[in-house]
């Protein structure tokens, strides 16, 4: 098992936001977290990033994070946040090369050419960050993302937070495809928070819906994304349809009351959508 | 602004050119100043044969030697200070004088300046002859420590609460400077006067000893940081995702700008703006990696801090005018410019 | 690189007699006083460079000015290619100093002056150094006479006036002079006492202070002219001492340089204790 995570429960600023949450992670299987803003789904993914404190127990190819070596861990698990912003002058390549460990950098590695191939950033090699679109600077971090673990022996874990939330349609398929194809053919292990449900239906193994800070359900996208919990859960009414390719697709229903609350408010753990 | 094609390639020609106007501004201050020598003296002391005139060797060796050495150094340190607390608090506007590091350094320094005969004596006879390098160093490190406390909440700097904190920071040394200076005697007094402006006036291989050390020191630990802080740009949790120890490379940081700063300040007094000119420079010319910043900053400071120092000998000669002052007339007008045009604060 | 400096030092020595005694010594001058003294002496001609604090007579002006005599640069008193520098023990760096004496330069740092026998002293100390003891000691007993008069005037009248020394020097810095000040050394000359009594060395001017010194008579140092704005001190205006005219305003320099001026000084402050009739013309 590549990531265990029991009972685990995270505080900011002495109010819970997450509670007691378990799941785990095989070689080479997609997890997506769902939930509505607020849920607690960031904040349970970067307490196993190690950016917060946490109570309950997260541990990594049966090791405790907190006995991993920093450089260790970086080179068996990587994490995308939901934001990353660069206000100085670094080039594409540059922020890609940042992924390579010291031992790797060098010039024209092919692990980072590829990745700047496959999320089509190539051409924008020697362009300056700050002067990017959105869409590319997210594919942008997944390339430097990827980079830190892509050739590393052992388990390996991706954590993803949003990571198609600023692309358009082609890239979002892009991306989610190359993901999978990591998943499946290298043996990575994917979690990730999504936004949209229908990727997530696509993409995902495994399905967790998150409110509250409580795990409310998981299991296949059929199992998850039903027209009640998703009712119960985000509040608005949708119809749930079968595809051609076999998973569901939710249709929400044109002027239908939204009760849109929903989750409890908590101001430290509200998230951009 | 992008880059050419080239690429990597486009960094050489940069580094060519700051490495000649080095050497130029070396040949530069050393072959000119208030005293006249003729260039067939220069070679001559250089080559180790007799020179016509009998102070040659002495004004080369004893005087512009040491005093070159002595501000390329101090310069060097400054700059890639700037740097490494820009690239730490992800703001350009961060600079040892602005944050306070500077004032917290000499704080300490003239501490030791007026209270040496009285409350200070132990610390002394303890120190000897470097007592000025080590409590300037052991201010500027509290400084960062302090500015750091101040505007790092919950991992994030607050750049503007930084800028703030300076102010504060400043504030507050200037004061406690200002109360030392009230107990000064009239002799201290003056002496304290001119080296809040800043000098290399003084400059000896006595100096070179006392303060190289230090500022050799932290120069050295610099490349050591640069890619730990090409992280910090992306964000302070990047840094641990990437595997470096966030926490570790931060005290790294403030100790090597404490070190450095607090030994330029002990040897040249008060000295500004350094930190915030050069590496904005060079970031123009070569882009924000440290790889890159952090050599160039120390390559471009040494050689604009000797190049002020030689304008500021030969501008009012046979006086010389305060190298702290010459900064300041360029870095002051330099730095309200960046603030227009920053958008990052 | 010790051995080259070594020779150098001694083709210099070597050298050093035979320009003293062909032509006349290039002499630069670092001390207000001193560079005073070298004019009244009639020696102007051999100065080839003064530093910030000679400011007196005129003519300094148009003499190369080397620094300020605490931060004197090395190269730049070199290249003036002086023979001897005459200064104060007040000169810094120490480096420059010592250098300069390698580099075959006589140094010369003559003592503080606080009393009119040391200034005498400081006077033929400097003409012995520029070969002219005879004129020096003249000068000395021309002066010396004069002082001699000055104080028995001050002896004269009998009793300890409380004198308020202020110095105006600097942007908006109107300071008041405590202990161990040339300003207190002055007023001891002619036998007065500094009204403001607690403070040591020149510290900011406190407007209670100056009400509640309740002197007999006020003495103002100007570092130029007009410095001293007498309407934004409304304190001193309201001192008894001003109101009848025991004020005296005058150039700093000439007051509290302890030079070849002191006798004028003496007599400016002594007159100012007892006769008010005679001060408009110096008022602002």
């Amino acid at each position: 098992m590549v990531l265990c995570v029991k009972n685990l429960s995270v505080s900011i600023e002495r109010s819970r936001i997450v509670h007691g949450i378990d799941c785990h992670l095989h070689e080479g299987e997609l997890l997506m977290l769902l939930g509505p803003n607020g849920a607690g789904k960031s904040t349970l993914l970067r307490a196993i990033s190690g950016d917060l404190a946490y109570g309950g127990s997260v541990s990594l190819s049966g090791r405790e994070l907190g006995e991993w070596r920093p450089e260790h861990l970086a080179r068996q698990r990587a994490v995308m946040p939901q934001r990353v912003e660069v206000n100085f002058p670094l080039t594409v390549e540059e922020v890609v090369q940042l992924g390579r460990s010291e031992l790797r950098a060098g010039m024209n590695d092919p692990v980072v050419d590829r990745l700047m191939d496959d999320l089509d950033i190539a051409h924008l090699r020697h362009r300056l960050v700050p002067g990017l679109s959105g869409g590319e600077q997210q594919r942008l971090q997944l390339a430097r993302v990827l980079a830190q673990i892509m050739d590393s022996p052992g388990e390996r874990l991706l954590l993803l937070d949003e990571c198609t939330s600023a692309l358009d349609p082609a890239h979002q398929q892009m991306v989610l495809d190359l993901v999978r194809r990591l998943a499946k053919e290298e043996g990575v292990a994917v979690l990730a928070v999504m936004h949209d449900l229908n990727l997530a239906a696509q993409f995902a193994d495994r399905l967790m819906l998150m409110k509250a800070g409580y795990r409310v359900h998981s299991g296949s996208a059929w199992d998850v994304l039903t027209p009640d919990l998703l009712e119960t859960v985000y509040g608005f009414s949708a119809r749930v349809v079968e595809l051609e390719e076999g998973y569901p697709m939710v249709v929400p229903r044109r002027g239908a009351p939204v009760r849109a609350q929903l989750a409890p408010l908590n101001p430290s753990c509200r998230q951009a959508s | 602004m992008i880059r050419d094609a080239a690429g990597r390639i486009g960094y050489s020609p940069s580094l060519l050119v700051a490495l000649s106007a080095a050497v130029l501004v070396a040949l530069v201050s050393i072959t000119s100043g208030a005293y006249p020598l003729a260039l067939a003296d220069i070679l001559s002391v250089f080559t180790g044969q007799e020179a016509t005139d009998p102070v040659a060797s002495m004004v080369l060796l004893e005087v512009r030697m040491p005093r070159f050495l002595l501000g390329f150094l101090v310069g060097a340190v400054l700059a890639v200070s700037g740097a490494l607390l820009q690239g730490l608090f992800r703001n350009p506007l961060a600079d040892p004088g602005l944050i306070g590091v500077s004032a917290g350094a000499s704080l300490a320094a003239i501490a030791v300046i007026v209270l040496g005969n009285t409350w200070l004596g132990g610390w002394l006879a303890m120190t000897g002859e470097w007592a000025l390098p080590i409590a300037a160093f052991l201010g500027g490190s509290g400084t960062v420590l302090l500015a750091w406390r101040i505007a790092n909440r919950s991992g994030q700097t607050a750049v503007a609460t930084l800028l703030l904190a300076g102010i504060a920071i400043n504030a507050v040394a200037g004061a406690a400077t200002g109360l030392l200076t009230f107990y000064a005697t009239d002799e201290e007094l003056r002496s304290l006067t001119f080296w809040t402006m800043g000098s290399l006036g003084h400059a000896g291989w006595d100096d070179l000893l006392v303060g190289a050390p230090f500022m050799l020191l932290a120069l050295l630990a610099t490349p050591w940081l640069a890619r730990p802080l090409d992280a910090f740009l992306l964000g302070e949790s990047v840094v641990g995702h990437l595997g470096y120890r966030t926490d570790t490379i931060k005290k790294a940081a403030i100790l090597v700008v404490g070190l450095g700063v607090g030994a330029a300040v002990a040897v040249s007094g008060l000295i500004g703006f350094v930190g915030l000119v050069v590496p904005h420079l060079v970031r123009q010319m070569v882009g924000a990696s440290h790889r890159m910043v952090l050599p160039l900053s120390i390559l471009v400071g040494g050689t604009l801090l000797v190049a002020a120092d030689s304008l500021a000998r030969v501008v009012v000669a046979p006086a010389e005018l305060p190298i702290g002052l010459m900064m300041a007339l360029i870095g002051g007008p330099f730095f309200l410019a960046l603030l227009l045009r920053t958008k990052v604060i | 690189m010790r051995f080259r400096v070594f020779a150098a030092f001694l083709l210099v020595t070597v050298l050093f007699p035979v320009a003293q005694a062909g032509e006349p010594p290039r002499v630069v001058t670092a001390d207000g006083a001193i560079t005073e003294i070298v004019y009244r002496l009639g020696l102007e001609s051999l100065l080839v460079g003064v530093d910030t604090t000679s400011g007196y007579p005129e003519q300094t002006e148009s003499l190369p000015k080397v620094g300020y005599l605490r931060a004197l640069p090395f190269e730049g008193v070199l290249a003036l290619k002086p023979d001897l520098l005459i200064t104060s023990e007040q000169a810094a760096p120490e480096d420059s100093l010592e250098r300069l004496g390698r580099a075959g330069v006589q140094v010369e740092k003559l003592p503080l002056a606080r009393s009119p026998e040391a200034v005498l002293e400081r006077i033929v100390s400097v003409g012995r150094l520029l070969g002219e003891e005879d004129r020096a000691e003249s000068l000395a007993s021309e002066l010396r006479s004069k002082i001699k008069h000055i104080q028995q005037a001050s002896l004269a009248r009998g009793n300890q006036p409380k004198v308020l020394f202020i110095l105006a020097a600097g942007n908006h810095s109107v300071m008041l002079a405590g202990e161990g000040t040339a300003a207190s050394a002055l007023l001891d000359t002619v036998g007065a006492v500094n009204a403001v009594s607690g403070i040591q060395g020149y510290k900011p001017a406190n407007r209670e202070a100056i009400l509640a010194s309740r002197p007999d008579a006020i003495v103002i140092a100007e570092s130029t002219p007009g410095q001293f704005d007498i309407r934004s001190w409304s304190e001193v205006e309201r001192l008894e001492a001003w109101q009848s005219g025991h004020r005296l305003v005058a150039d700093s320099m000439m007051l509290l340089g302890f030079g070849p001026r002191l006798p004028d000084a003496m007599a400016a402050v002594n007159d100012v204790l007892s006769a008010p009739s005679n001060v408009a013309a110096n008022d602002p």
